[in-house]
């Protein structure tokens, strides 16, 4: 009976969840105002937005802001003069686009926000930061247990300017502490999330504390860099922890594959945000109701644990959408950027 | 380079001269928005459409505004590359008053206030201790960067007054058309071109970047001429800063990044001179409207950055080639 | 460009000093740097934090040597930093490609020297302002390198004699470190002992003079970017070494840290004035102070604030120092 009532409430979902697809109007095109377009995470965001729009028949145009608040204004300025049905954008800053939602309110051109959340924003679409670092802290602390001692002192190469590079560090601190209680962060460096500047600071930081043994980083090239400043400093991985955050591109692949301390990757799956803030737009775009934060499922990745995710031919990596899209996101973060205020 | 022979001397045949080439050579750089206007109204789609041209009017007022101050500094024979960083510094104090007092003219006058001792810092520093203006304006860029960075703790300050007044600044249209930013500097502009050919104060700015030792012996107290310039470039990019505020609603310190290279960029092909002395307001606003418009067509043609990139690149570099070789003739005739 | 100082043979003799008025200040800033940050934070003088400063210095050494030359010759190059990931990516692919260091090498040279002869080719034969000339450069390459790859060349062989060129050792010292020098004691000798430089400081000091008098500037002029272009060929190699991959993202800033140096050096921008041990000295200057930051656990964002204020600093006082001498 109680087996019956689940398979008639799961098909019943089915139905309604298929049934509106069917009958949802679809927006003729989408613009995307991405924040800097050139770096691996935003390009593959751009790859899973293309290929939902493509199934879904939705003209789908790109524009970049190249870090630049002024510029993201301009962008979406120009695709509202287009008269695009509905607007992406990945704030450059989170306080800096109030006018731009301001402007498409005005417009009546809804917008779904990627990454990070806007004050008077309709929705966004994106991952549980903290969460995403907690997770992999946790399993950093794990390890530590069994491979380094028990100890745990961090090497943050982090990134000041977001609140979400902010979020994870915490994360990835409190979940450690879950399973190493007297774990702590040596250093808390500004990387500038970009491998060379990273590689800079993180050699004057070994420099002052070689006791350091974990190396966390924002994303990949801010553990990247980290772990090259190791290296450059002539220092064996054997008791080094090295974890990544993003999963952005291929740099991640070829670390764990090539680098033995490298155990760790807590994967974001750009693509799979791409994906869900197509869907979101086409909702908005027939007023339906959406949540304020569609959560974007995130993954810690433990040592060949990508290649359930991804396929990669040494040029190029390819999501396994079965895979990902079986992956469960939570409904709501254990911390976000509201309660770092 | 030949000062002597390109200067808007008191000479009276030699400036009518000057003002000859001038001339041409503002009619050439209009040919070439013309060009770039009629090449995207084909190729881009919706290019043409009032909404669009007036919106990259309003885009515009940005490099215009600073690109006033930019010019006069590089005709008066100095150079600024701090007003990037003083755009983002700026909105500090516009931003912390407004949200204090709720007060559009206590916070603009917050802003002016501190660009103005920004000017007076570079000025005298250039002007009176004598140390080169690139160097004092690269290390005020470091300065006033790092410290905005340091102040806000690299997180953004909302405007949390929303004060009507200065969302008009950046919604704001007259008569629902043409945005308030693009009146402000093209108003601005009116204001600095008609003093730069027109009032005494112009003249000597010209003739002290042309040629300083000319411009001592006519009696112009070049040091303070050279002076007042940067204040005027503080005061505008003050001006530039206010407007970017309104527009992203804070005060935030990456905005006006790479700025300064845009306005150079500008301003040079606009055909004003690094070397002092030579130059036009007109020719300067006619380089950032080409700049702009080209960059809104590739931007509606959807090519992506790195092509926008390489594109502008190379129409710089052949612009002010092109400019160099014409003028060459020009004095060789 | 009235004020340049025309390099007489006398006062080339005084500069011939090991330290020159701008240099005594600077290296009196340098070793006030280094004894308070060492009496605050002892690490300071570790050897491992003496070597990563060295490792830090060596990039923009090697750089700044070719770019002293260029702004003696009173010429700039603002693309060096976009170039020097160019470089990385290129030199970076060919090696994977053909599994050859030498070939990836000479790949990244013929790259960066091909950049810096076009930028030469500008501003020479096209007269434009190499301010504005590279800058144009600098957009094209950034956008270029995003063409060439949109992801970072991973490192495919894994050569050791690749990994060696960043992180490698002779002795106890790093060769990046080895690197800079050789480079550095090149130029030094170039500008000071020979012919070359005694003319490519006359070309700055006097363009027309020098051009009147049979020389070719121009040749000199495009000389100085070739060779300023090959510095960035190097190092984009050796900091794609030490990354073990090309990252189209990497050199950001890099053209103004290296220019700061120059200029804090005592090399004058109009031309004509400035020497390469001043060069040497604001390289130091400019990376202690960054590393001092860091390990003083002070707020990163002071790493702006900090060499703004000493750039303006030690040109003040050089032309107080100046002008007392004068009196």
């Amino acid at each position: 009976m109680k087996q019956l009532k689940s398979v008639l409430f799961a098909s019943a979902a089915l139905t309604l969840a298929a049934l509106p697809a069917q009958a949802q109007n679809m927006p003729k095109r989408i613009g995307y105002v991405t924040n800097y377009a050139t770096h691996e995470w935003y390009q593959n965001v751009i790859k899973g937005m293309q290929a939902r729009a493509k199934e879904l028949g939705i003209q789908f145009e790109v524009q970049d802001a190249n870090l630049d608040i002024a510029k993201q204004v301009a962008a979406a300025e120009d695709f509202m003069a287009k008269g695009v049905d509905v607007l992406i954008v990945t704030p450059v800053n989170e306080e800096g686009v109030v006018p731009l939602l301001r402007q498409a309110k005005s417009n009546d051109t809804p917008v779904v926000l990627e990454g990070n959340p806007v004050k008077g924003m309709t929705t966004m679409v994106a991952i549980c930061d903290y969460d995403t670092g907690y997770f992999s802290g946790v399993e950093a602390g794990k390890y530590a247990k069994e491979k380094l001692g028990g100890t745990a002192k961090v090497m943050n190469v982090g990134l000041p300017l977001l609140s979400a590079t902010v979020l994870r560090s915490q994360g990835f601190m409190d979940g450690l502490k879950t399973i190493v209680p007297e774990a702590v962060m040596v250093h808390d460096l500004d990387g500038g999330g970009n491998p060379d500047r990273a590689l800079e600071v993180s050699a004057a930081a070994l420099a002052k504390n070689a006791d350091i043994n974990i190396i966390y980083g924002i994303n990949d090239s801010s553990s990247l860099g980290g772990l090259q400043a190791w290296k450059a400093a002539g220092k064996s991985q054997d008791a080094l922890l090295t974890v990544g955050t993003g999963g952005e591109g291929l740099a991640f692949i070829n670390a764990m594959e090539k680098e033995p301390s490298y155990r760790i990757e807590a994967a974001m799956f750009p693509e799979k945000e791409g994906y869900t803030a197509i869907d979101a737009a086409v909702k908005l775009f027939n007023g339906e109701e959406v949540p304020e934060h569609i959560v974007s499922p995130t993954a810690p990745m433990i040592g060949e644990d990508w290649k359930k995710f991804y396929d990669y031919d040494a040029s190029t990596r390819s999501i396994k959408w079965d895979a990902v899209n079986a992956l469960k996101a939570p409904e709501k973060c254990m911390k976000t950027a509201a309660d770092l205020k | 380079m030949s000062h002597t022979s390109m200067t808007a001397a008191p000479d009276k045949a030699e400036s009518s001269f000057f003002a000859r080439l001038l001339k041409r050579q503002e009619m050439a750089l209009f040919l070439c928005l013309v060009l770039v206007i009629a090449f995207f109204s084909f190729t881009a789609e919706n290019f043409l459409s009032v909404r669009n041209m007036t919106n990259v009017f309003g885009q515009a007022s940005l490099a215009l505004t600073a690109g006033i101050g930019c010019a006069i500094v590089f005709i008066s024979g100095e150079v600024d590359i701090s007003i990037g960083a003083l755009l983002a510094t700026i909105a500090l104090p516009l931003i912390l008053i407004m949200n204090g007092t709720e007060s559009l003219v206590l916070g603009i006058g917050g802003a002016l206030l501190f660009g103005l001792i920004i000017g007076i810092v570079n000025g005298y520093l250039t002007a009176y201790a004598g140390i080169n203006s690139l160097i004092v304006t690269l290390g005020m860029m470091f300065i006033l960067r790092g410290g905005v960075y340091l102040y806000t703790g690299q997180r953004a300050i909302p405007d949390d007054a929303a004060l009507d007044s200065f969302i008009a600044l950046s919604d704001g249209r007259l008569f629902g058309v043409i945005p308030y930013s693009a009146i402000i500097a093209f108003g601005l502009l009116l204001i600095f071109a008609y003093m730069m050919q027109h009032r005494p104060f112009g003249r000597q700015i010209y003739a002290v970047g042309g040629n300083p030792e000319v411009a001592r012996l006519a009696g112009y107290d070049v040091r303070r001429v050279k002076f007042t310039c940067f204040i005027i470039s503080s005061l505008l990019a003050t001006v530039a800063g206010i407007i970017l505020a309104a527009r992203v609603g804070s005060a935030q310190h990456t905005a006006g990044l790479n700025f300064e290279f845009q306005v150079v960029a500008a301003t040079v092909l606009g055909g004003v001179s690094l070397a002092g002395g030579i130059g036009s307001l007109t020719g300067m606003a006619l380089g950032v409207l080409i700049l702009q418009f080209l960059s809104n067509g590739l931007r509606g043609l959807g090519l992506p950055t790195e092509w926008q990139l390489v594109i502008t690149g190379i129409i710089i570099i052949a612009a002010v080639a092109f400019d160099e070789a014409k003028r060459r003739r020009a004095i060789g005739g | 460009m009235s004020e340049i100082v025309h390099p007489s043979p006398a006062r080339r003799l005084a500069g011939g000093r090991l330290l020159g008025s701008s240099q005594l200040v600077l290296a009196v800033i340098l070793a006030a740097l280094c004894i308070a940050i060492s009496l605050a934070a002892p690490q300071f003088y570790s050897e491992a934090n003496v070597i990563a400063i060295l490792r830090q210095c060596a990039l923009v050494l090697i750089v700044a040597s070719g770019m002293t030359m260029l702004i003696i010759t009173a010429e700039v190059d603002l693309s060096v930093g976009a170039s020097l990931a160019f470089v990385g990516c290129i030199g970076m692919a060919v090696l994977n490609a053909t599994h050859s260091l030498t070939l990836g090498i000479l790949a990244s040279l013929a790259f960066a020297g091909g950049v810096g002869l076009v930028n030469g080719l500008v501003v020479t034969r096209l007269k434009v302002n190499s301010l504005i000339g590279t800058i144009g450069m600098m957009m094209m390459l950034q956008g270029g390198v995003y063409l060439f790859t949109r992801e970072a060349v991973q490192n495919h062989h894994q050569l050791s004699s690749f990994t060696g060129l960043g992180a490698g050792y002779v002795g106890p010292i790093p060769m990046p470190v080895i690197f800079a020098a050789a480079i550095f004691i090149i130029a030094y000798v170039t500008l000071r002992f020979t012919t070359l430089g005694r003319y490519l400081y006359a070309v700055g000091a006097n363009e027309k003079a020098v051009r009147l008098s049979g020389l070719r500037s121009e040749r000199l002029k495009l000389l100085a970017f070739v060779v300023t272009g090959l510095c960035v060929g190097i190092a984009g190699m050796i900091l794609a070494s030490l990354m073990n991959a090309g990252q189209p993202t990497a050199g950001r800033g890099f053209e103004l840290t290296v220019i700061a140096a120059v200029i804090l050096g005592g090399t004058s921008l109009l031309g004509g004035r400035g020497s390469l041990f001043g060069t040497l000295l604001g390289v130091l200057v400019l990376k202690v102070i960054d590393n001092g930051i860091i390990i003083l656990g002070w707020n990163q964002d002071l790493q702006m604030v900090v060499p703004g204020v000493v750039i303006i600093l030690a040109s003040y006082l050089d032309i107080v120092r100046n002008k007392a001498n004068v009196r």
